[in-house]
C-alpha cells in the first residue's frame, strides 16, 4: 500500500475505534514495529540515496500524523471510559443516611433542666432530697402541727414502716437545707423532685408530680426580695415581657403567702382563653418563711428571714407546650416524647 | 362557699360596686372568688295576666292567650304550648327582643298562622338551677302569686332573682369567711364601706327547763333555748332564695331557720323536737359504741370517738355537729323545739367525719374552726325568726353551759418589724389605720404597739400574720421588687450532679428517649430486676390500687411496662431510659435504667441492627469512659443461672460489681420475662445500673499519654478452639505472654458449618512494638510463638 492509502486506512481505523482496547490494535497495527508505517519506512533501503532524505521526511510525517491522531482518539476514548466506570458507581442519593439522630429529652426534665439552669445562674444550690420522708420533715418542721386536715390519711401515701410517708411536697427538704447548714449563714437553695399525693389520676390530677421547692434564708430577706428574684426567673423562663402578680393566699409554712400569676404570654394580659380572660396565669405558691420554720431549722427567726416558692412542674410544662393531660407525663408514648 | 350579693348588700354599702369588682378585690386579698353566677337572667319581662285561652285548631297542645301586660302594653296575643296555661293565670312574659338563660332571644312570631307577640316563660327559660324547680315548675310555665300586679317590668326583682352568687373557695388560715356576716364585714374593709351588723336579736320571755350539759372538754359551749308552740311549713320567698343563694335547697321553715342563720353568723345550730326529747336535758359526751340509726335513716357503726348529745334516757338525740337521730328530728307536725348553738372540738369532729364518711356545712364549720363568742346573740337572731315566719308562742331566755377560755389574742409588733419583712416603706400611723380598719384595736406597748384580735380571726396569732393583713389590705403592688443582698456563695450543680447530666446528655445524643415512670409498682414487678441494695420494699399503708402499692426497688420493671405500652400502640424500635432515685427500706439509690426494644436504625430501614447484648454493653462502657472509671475497677461476670432467674436470659446477661457490691446488670430478657412483659418476640436489651455507686466511685487526674515513637507490627493469627473460651481470655493470655504486645483484637468470630462440632474459629490480631527501638521481625516472631503457645494451653489450635 502506498503512504496515501495508509493515512486514509489509519485514520479511518482511529476514528472508528469504539474502546482502548480496539484503538490499541489499530496502533499496533499501523504504528507498531511491524506496523504499516514501519513497514514503508523499511522502503528506504530500496530507494535512491538522494531520494531517501525526503522520502524519510514524509513516512515521518504520516507517522506524526497518525500518532497525532491516535493520541488525540486514546485521551477522547480514555475519558469516555472513567466517565462510564463513575457512571457505573452512580447510587442512589435519595436513600436515608446513617443515623446519628439525636434523641429526647422528656418535658418534665427539660423543665427541671431550665428552672435549675436560672438558679444556678443566680448561685442556688440544688438539693434533690429524698421521696420517703419522716412525718416531721413532711409537716411538723414545716409548721402544719399534728391533728391538721392537710395531715389526712386521705391526701397523704403513709408507709407501713412507721413514721414514714412519701412526700406531699418538696418544701420537706427546706428543713433538711437548714439543719444541714445550721448556723453556718445563708441558705440559697431549690430543690426538684418527685412529690406524692393520694388523688386519682385524671387529665389534671397525678399521684406523682413534680415539684420545685426554692428556699433562700440570710438577713432582712423580705417580700420585696422574692418579688425581685422571682421576676428574674419568669423573664427568663417565660420572655422579657412577662409581668408577675401578688395574690394574697395561704401555706403553713409561709407567711406571708401568695400565689405568683404570671402575665399570660398568649394574650399579654388583656385577656383570652389560656388564662380564662383574666390576662394572668397561676405558677407558682410563695411566701415569706414563717418563723416556726425557721426555728425548727436552727435559725433564730429574730435574726435569720427568707423566703420559699414551690413551681410545679407538669403544669409548667402543660402551659409551656401545650399538654392535655397530664397522665401522658407517665405513658412514655414515644410518639408524644418524639416531640421534645 | 356561695354568697348572695344582695344578701351582703344588706349589710355593707355596696352601691356603685358590681359584683365582679367585689369578686376581683376579694380575690386578690386572699379570699378568692372562682365564679359568679346569676341566679336568673332575663331581658324585657313583664308581668301578665291571662285573659282568655282557647285551644288552638289543629294542634292538641298549643293555646291562643290574651295576656293584659298593664297599662304600657296593653292586651297581647301569645300562643303558649304550656300545660298549665289557663285563663286567670298570672305570669312571666318575655316581650319581643327578650333575651333569656343561654342567650336565647325572643321575637314576634307566627305559630300556626297565628301571631304571637312574646312569650310565657318557666323559671328554667330564666336560667334558675333546676334543683330549685319542682316537676311542675319545669314542666310548665311560671305561675306568679296573686300580688303580681300586670306590666310590672322588674320580674327577677319581685322573684328575688335579681340576685348574683359568689362562689368563694376560702383557704384552710380564714374559716371565719365561711359566714356571710364576715365577707360583708370583709368587704366593707376593703372597699372602706361602713359595715352593719344584723342586729335582729331577741330576748327570750322565760327560763327553760331543759339544761345544756357536757361531761367531755370537746364540747365546752352548750347554749339552748326553747320554743313553744311554732307552726312550721314552707318558707316564705325571701328565705328561700336566700338559702337557693347560697347553693341550699329549702326543706321548711325550722331547718331553714337553723341554715339561713349559720350562713350568716358561721355557728352552726341544731334543732330538736322538744316533744321527743326524753327528760329535761341535753348532755354532751363521747358516743357509746355501737350501732346507731340517724335521720338519713342509715345505720352507722360508731367508735366512742364521737361526741354525742344525749337525751336523759340516753338516747343519742345527735351526734354532735354532724346529724341528728331520726327519733330527735323536727318534722313538719314540729310544735316546740330545742334550738342547740354548742362549740365542738374541730380535731374530733373531722376524725368522726372520716370514719362515718359523712360531712354537713355545720361539720365543715366545725372543722375549720368557730367563732366561741357569738352563741347567744346567734340564738337571739333564731328566736327573732321563730317569731317571725312561725309566729312562735313563746321562745325562752339562751341556758347556757360555758367553759370555753375567751382570752383575747394579743400580738406585739413594731411598724419596723412589718416593714422589714415586706420590704416596705409604710409609715407607722398607716399601718395602724390598716389594722384597725380590720378590727384589731391597736395600743401602745412600750416602745412598741400591740395588737388585740376580734375573736372571729382565727388565725392572727403572731406578728408576721400581722405582715400580711397589712400588705393584704394595701394591696401586693405596694410591694417594689429588690434583690437579697447577702453574701456570695458557690452555687449551681455538684460533681456528682454534673456527672450525672452528662450521662443523660450522652444517652440523648446517642439516640435515646429519656422516659418518666410512677415510683409506685404492684406486686407483680415488685421483685422482679431487684439485684442491688434495696432488699425489702416500702409499702403505703393506705394505697389507691394495688398496682400501687410499693415502691420499686429497681427501675427495669416500670420502663419494661412503658415498653410493652408503645408495642401495644405499634411503636416499635426505640430505646428508653431513665434515671431516677430509688428508695427502699435501709436503702437510698439512684438507678440508671435502659430498655431497648426491636431494632437501631443504621440508616432507616435499609440497615437495621437488632437491640441485643451487645448494644448495652457498648452503652456501658461508654458510661464508663464519660465517668472516667478504668474498667478494670469493676469485675463483669455472667449471671449465674440462679441470679438471672427468669429476669435475664442466662446465657446473654453480666453483673457487673465494685468489690463485692453490684453495681450493675445488663443483658437480654429470659423468655419468662417477655411473657410477663408482653414483648413478644421482640429482640430487647435491658441495662441497670446503680449509678448512684458508678458516680461516687473516685476518679484519678487524667494524665496524658506519650505516643510510642517507633514503628509497630501487626501480625494475625486464626485458631480453632472451643466454643465456650471467651475471647476476652484468649487475648488475655497472648497478651500475657509478651510484654511486646501491646494491643490484641478479635476482627473474626465464626461457628457453624464447616467446622468441627463445639467449636469456633476464632481470628486475633495483634501490634507488637518496643518503646525503646524499632522491633526486629525475629523479635516479633518470638513473641508471637510464646503467644501461640499459651493459646495452645487454652486448647487453641492455630490454623495459620
Ligand atoms: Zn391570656
Amino acid at each position: 500500500m502506498e503512504e496515501k492509502e495508509i493515512r486514509e486506512a489509519a485514520l479511518k481505523a482511529i476514528g472508528d475505534s469504539k474502546d482502548l482496547k480496539s484503538l490499541e490494535e489499530v496502533r499496533i497495527s499501523y504504528l507498531g514495529k511491524k506496523g504499516s508505517v514501519a513497514a514503508l519506512m523499511a522502503r528506504i533501503k530500496d530507494l535512491d540515496p538522494a531520494e531517501r532524505g525526503a522520502y524519510g521526511a514524509k513516512i515521518n510525517g504520516l507517522r506524526n500524523e497518525v500518532e497525532g491522531a491516535y493520541n488525540q482518539k486514546k485521551t477522547e476514548l480514555e475519558k469516555e471510559a472513567l466517565e462510564q466506570k463513575l457512571k457505573e458507581e452512580a447510587i442512589d442519593l435519595s436513600l436515608p443516611g446513617y443515623e446519628f439522630r439525636q434523641g429526647y429529652r422528656h418535658p418534665y426534665h427539660l423543665i427541671i433542666d431550665e428552672v435549675t439552669a436560672i438558679f444556678a445562674d443566680l448561685g442556688f444550690e440544688v438539693k434533690e432530697g429524698r421521696d420517703v420522708e419522716t412525718e416531721d420533715y413532711n409537716f411538723t418542721y414545716l409548721n402544719v402541727p399534728k391533728d391538721h386536715p392537710a395531715r389526712e390519711m386521705q391526701d397523704t401515701f403513709y408507709l407501713e414502716q412507721g413514721g414514714l410517708l412519701l412526700r406531699t411536697q418538696t418544701s420537706a427538704e427546706q428543713a433538711h437545707a437548714m439543719q444541714e447548714k445550721f448556723d453556718k449563714g445563708p441558705i440559697k437553695m431549690i430543690c426538684p423532685g418527685k412529690t406524692y399525693r393520694r388523688d386519682d389520676d385524671d387529665p389534671t390530677h397525678s399521684h406523682q408530680f413534680g415539684q420545685i421547692e426554692g428556699l433562700l434564708i440570710g438577713k432582712d430577706i423580705s417580700m420585696a426580695d422574692l418579688k425581685g428574684t422571682l421576676e428574674l426567673f419568669v423573664k427568663r423562663m417565660f420572655g422579657e415581657k412577662r409581668s408577675i402578680r401578688f395574690r394574697s393566699s395561704y401555706f403553713p409554712f409561709t407567711e406571708p403567702s401568695v400565689e405568683v400569676d404570671v402575665s399570660c404570654a398568649k394574650c399579654g394580659g388583656k385577656g383570652c382563653q389560656m388564662c380564662k380572660g383574666t390576662g394572668y396565669i397561676e405558677i407558682l405558691g410563695a411566701g415569706e418563711v414563717h418563723p416556726a420554720v425557721l426555728r425548727h431549722g436552727g435559725y433564730d427567726p429574730d435574726v435569720y428571714s427568707g423566703f420559699a416558692f414551690g413551681v410545679g412542674i407538669e403544669r409548667v410544662a402543660m402551659l409551656r407546650y401545650g399538654i392535655d393531660d397530664i397522665r401522658r407525663f407517665y405513658q412514655n408514648d414515644v410518639r408524644f416524647l418524639k416531640s421534645f | 362557699m356561695k354568697v348572695s350579693f344582695n344578701w351582703l348588700k344588706t349589710m355593707v354599702d355596696l352601691t356603685g360596686i358590681s359584683p365582679e369588682e367585689a369578686a376581683e378585690k376579694l380575690t386578690s386579698a386572699g379570699v378568692e372568688c372562682e365564679g359568679l353566677t346569676h341566679l336568673a337572667t332575663g331581658t324585657n319581662l313583664v308581668v301578665g295576666e291571662i285573659l282568655q285561652c282557647s285551644p288552638v285548631e289543629g294542634s292538641d297542645h298549643l293555646h291562643l292567650l290574651q295576656v293584659d301586660e298593664g297599662n304600657k302594653y296593653g292586651i297581647v296575643q301569645i300562643v303558649c304550648g304550656a300545660p298549665n296555661a289557663r285563663a286567670g293565670l298570672k305570669v312571666i312574659v318575655a316581650r319581643p327582643g327578650a333575651v333569656l338563660a343561654e342567650d336565647k332571644k325572643i321575637e314576634k312570631g307566627t305559630i300556626k298562622g297565628i301571631e304571637s307577640d312574646g312569650m310565657c316563660c318557666s323559671l328554667l327559660e330564666l336560667g334558675v338551677d333546676r334543683k330549685y324547680l319542682s316537676e311542675k315548675q319545669i314542666a310548665g310555665i311560671e305561675e306568679l302569686p296573686k300580688e303580681a300586679k300586670p306590666g310590672d317590668e322588674e320580674v327577677l326583682s319581685f322573684l328575688g332573682l335579681d340576685d348574683t352568687v359568689l362562689e368563694l373557695s376560702v383557704l384552710p388560715s380564714r374559716p371565719d369567711i365561711l359566714s356571710v356576716e364576715n365577707v360583708a364585714r370583709e368587704l366593707s374593709v376593703l372597699f372602706e364601706r361602713p359595715f352593719k351588723e344584723e342586729t335582729k336579736t331577741l330576748e327570750g320571755t322565760f327560763e327553760t327547763a331543759y339544761a345544756p350539759k357536757s361531761e367531755t372538754p370537746l364540747c365546752p359551749q352548750f347554749s339552748l333555748i326553747e320554743v313553744r308552740g311554732l307552726e312550721n311549713g314552707p318558707s316564705p320567698l325571701w328565705l328561700r332564695r336566700r338559702l337557693e343563694g347560697s347553693g341550699i335547697r329549702s326543706i321548711d321553715k325550722i331547718v331553714d331557720i337553723g341554715n339561713y342563720v349559720m350562713l350568716l353568723t358561721g355557728r352552726p345550730l341544731n334543732m330538736y323536737d322538744a316533744d321527743k326529747v326524753k327528760g329535761k336535758s341535753l348532755t354532751a359526751k363521747l358516743a357509746t359504741p355501737g350501732p346507731w340509726k340517724g335521720m338519713d335513716e342509715k345505720t352507722y357503726e360508731l367508735s366512742g370517738k364521737e361526741i354525742g348529745i344525749y337525751d336523759e334516757e340516753n338516747n343519742l338525740a345527735c351526734l354532735a355537729g354532724i346529724l341528728t337521730s331520726d327519733e330527735a328530728r323536727v318534722d313538719e307536725k314540729t310544735k316546740n323545739v330545742l334550738v342547740e348553738c354548742a362549740y365542738f372540738d374541730g380535731v374530733a369532729i373531722r376524725r368522726a367525719t372520716v370514719t362515718l364518711g359523712l360531712s354537713s356545712d355545720s361539720s365543715t364549720r366545725f372543722v375549720r374552726g368557730i367563732d366561741p363568742t357569738r352563741a347567744e346573740r346567734t340564738l337571739g337572731y333564731v328566736a327573732t325568726l321563730f317569731k317571725e315566719l312561725c309566729e312562735a308562742k313563746e321562745i325562752s331566755k339562751p341556758n347556757t353551759y360555758d367553759e370555753i377560755g375567751r382570752e383575747k389574742t394579743v400580738i406585739p409588733f413594731t411598724s419596723d418589724y412589718i416593714n422589714k419583712r415586706l420590704g416596705t416603706d409604710i409609715l407607722e400611723e398607716e399601718i395602724v389605720a390598716l389594722l384597725k380598719r380590720d378590727g384589731l384595736e391597736i395600743e401602745k406597748d412600750g416602745s412598741g404597739l400591740k395588737a388585740i384580735v376580734p375573736s372571729y380571726r382565727l388565725d392572727l396569732k403572731e406578728a408576721c400574720d400581722l405582715s400580711e393583713e397589712v400588705i393584704r389590705l394595701l394591696g401586693y403592688d405596694a410591694i417594689k421588687s429588690t434583690f437579697p443582698k447577702m453574701e456570695l456563695s458557690l452555687g449551681g450543680l455538684t460533681p456528682y450532679q454534673q456527672k450525672r447530666r452528662s450521662i443523660r446528655n450522652f444517652l440523648t445524643s446517642r439516640g435515646l428517649i429519656e422516659a418518666l415512670t410512677y415510683s409506685l409498682v404492684g406486686e407483680k414487678e415488685k421483685d422482679d430486676y431487684a439485684y442491688f441494695g434495696a432488699k425489702e420494699s416500702y409499702s403505703l399503708l393506705n394505697p389507691l390500687s394495688p398496682e400501687r402499692k410499693f415502691l420499686r426497688k429497681s427501675l427495669l420493671p416500670s420502663l419494661l411496662l412503658s415498653a410493652s405500652y408503645n408495642l401495644s400502640h405499634q411503636n416499635e424500635d426505640f430505646a428508653l431510659f431513665e434515671v431516677s432515685d430509688i428508695d427502699g427500706v435501709n436503702y437510698q439509690g439512684e438507678h440508671l435504667a435502659i430498655v431497648a426494644l426491636g431494632e437501631e436504625h443504621l440508616m432507616g430501614r435499609l440497615k437495621r441492627r437488632p437491640y441485643d447484648f451487645y448494644y448495652v454493653k457498648g452503652l456501658f462502657e461508654a458510661i464508663l469512659g464519660i465517668l472516667g472509671i478504668t474498667p478494670s475497677r469493676l469485675a463483669i461476670a455472667p449471671l449465674s443461672k440462679d441470679e438471672a432467674g427468669e429476669d435475664f436470659h442466662p446465657y446473654r446477661s453480666v453483673k457487673v460489681s465494685l468489690g463485692k457490691k453490684t453495681v450493675g446488670v445488663f443483658g437480654e430478657p429470659h423468655p419468662k420475662a417477655r411473657d410477663r412483659y408482653g414483648l413478644g418476640k421482640t429482640p430487647a436489651a435491658l441495662l441497670e445500673l446503680d449509678l448512684k455507686a458508678l458516680l461516687e466511685v473516685p476518679t484519678g487526674n487524667k494524665k496524658a499519654a506519650v505516643p510510642p515513637r517507633f514503628p509497630k507490627i501487626r501480625r494475625d493469627l486464626s485458631l480453632l478452639i472451643d466454643e465456650k473460651v471467651s475471647a476476652a481470655s484468649l487475648l488475655t493470655a497472648a497478651k500475657k505472654a509478651s510484654a511486646l504486645i501491646k494491643e490484641a483484637e478479635v476482627f473474626d468470630v465464626y461457628e457453624g458449618k464447616g467446622l468441627p462440632e463445639g467449636k469456633k474459629s476464632v481470628a486475633l490480631c495483634f501490634f507488637l512494638y518496643d518503646e525503646t527501638k524499632t522491633l526486629r521481625e525475629e523479635e516479633a516472631a518470638e513473641a508471637m510463638q510464646k503467644a501461640e503457645a499459651a493459646l495452645l494451653r487454652l486448647g487453641a489450635e492455630v490454623r495459620s
